[in-house]
């Protein structure tokens, strides 16, 4: 693990990997990696970030959220907005309100087994974003919830992704 | 009621149907893998999904109507499933609800998939096939946000 903080106490060891599924399921990876690519094109890549940031906090994957923030980070991501995010409703002046959208409708299709998706979250969001786009801000958000399971059901070990490595 | 939007990319309805494809064939059970579909698409609450896979389930009797009836209740089901397929939906259900409780310290859930639910399927799945589950499992998580996101109708044509 890479940490800069200096302790005089040992960390807890990391846990190991449960399965290398990628390489026991290529063909299925492949896709995965394909579908990535087609639901990013025409998005803002700050946007994703913090979306795909959210969605990662909201599905507790560790893998996920230490790749998406080096990566928002290594574009000129601010910390303090990285850091609030988890709170954004009570911190909503660090963010337009086009992201605000987003990041509602992140919640809202990422928490499916609570119900639905509310008309009024995704008449927000149709408001900032233009049908096609919407549409790609929809994929996006279910590819992170799909890199989201891989990576906790496989239980891919987070601290060891460099910035950039994956795109 | 009508489609939010039938608007997605060409490219992302083709890559996703790949990798649900490379899944079922990897698991090489039909009756599972409806199975699987159905119990998730309930849980996230898919409409689309819900008809489309039970008419698929349903055609030529690839699960049988007893299993179909129990699913919800699969854990009190006595021996309507086997060891092997409770054991897929027991992941199934965990790969599905990630999103659960707020701290698995306090007991009020936090989600994760329990190492009890893992090692259960990886004693009656091996890899290659473990590995493709996991797959469906994501890929018809993936179908049920793309749906209910966009609010496709039940039985629509155009998605």
């Amino acid at each position: 693990m890479t940490t800069n903080v200096e302790t005089t106490e040992e960390y807890a060891p990391e846990l190991p990997v449960r399965l290398e599924w990628a390489e026991h399921a290529p063909e299925v990876f492949k896709a995965m990696v394909r579908l990535d690519a087609a639901a990013r094109k025409g998005l803002d890549a700050r946007l994703l970030e913090l979306v795909k940031i959210r969605a990662s906090q909201i599905n507790h994957c560790a893998f996920c959220l230490d790749m998406h923030t080096k990566d928002a980070l290594a574009a000129g991501e601010s910390v303090e907005r990285l850091v609030q995010l988890s709170a954004w409703e009570e911190s909503r002046h660090f963010y337009t309100a086009k992201e605000l959208a987003a990041l509602e409708l992140t919640e809202a299709v990422t928490v499916l087994t609570d119900g639905f998706v509310p008309d009024e979250v995704y008449e927000r969001a149709a408001k900032h974003f233009e049908e096609a786009e919407l549409a790609q801000l929809i994929a996006s958000i279910t590819v992170i919830n799909a890199w989201n399971r891989f990576g906790v059901t496989c239980r891919k070990t987070p601290g060891h992704y460099r910035p950039g490595q994956h795109a | 009621m009508t489609a939010r939007t039938t608007r997605l990319d060409d490219g992302v309805r083709a890559a996703l149907r790949a990798a649900g494809a490379a899944a079922k064939k990897g698991l090489a059970d039909p009756g599972l893998a409806e199975l699987v579909q159905i119990r998730a698409s309930q849980l996230n609450h898919c409409a689309f999904c819900l008809d489309m896979h039970l008419a698929i389930a349903r055609k030529d009797g690839v699960v049988s109507e007893a299993q179909l009836d129990l699913l919800d209740a699969w854990e009190e089901a006595g021996d309507v499933f086997d060891a092997r397929e409770r054991a897929a939906l027991e992941l199934t259900e965990a790969v599905t609800v990630l999103t659960g409780g707020t701290s698995r310290a306090c007991g009020s859930g936090g989600g994760f998939v329990p190492d009890e639910v893992y090692e259960r399927a990886a004693r009656h799945f091996d890899a290659a096939v473990l590995a493709h589950l996991i797959g469906l499992i994501i890929v018809i998580n993936s179908w049920n946000r793309l749906m209910v996101g966009r609010r496709i109708p039940p039985g629509s044509t155009e998605w």
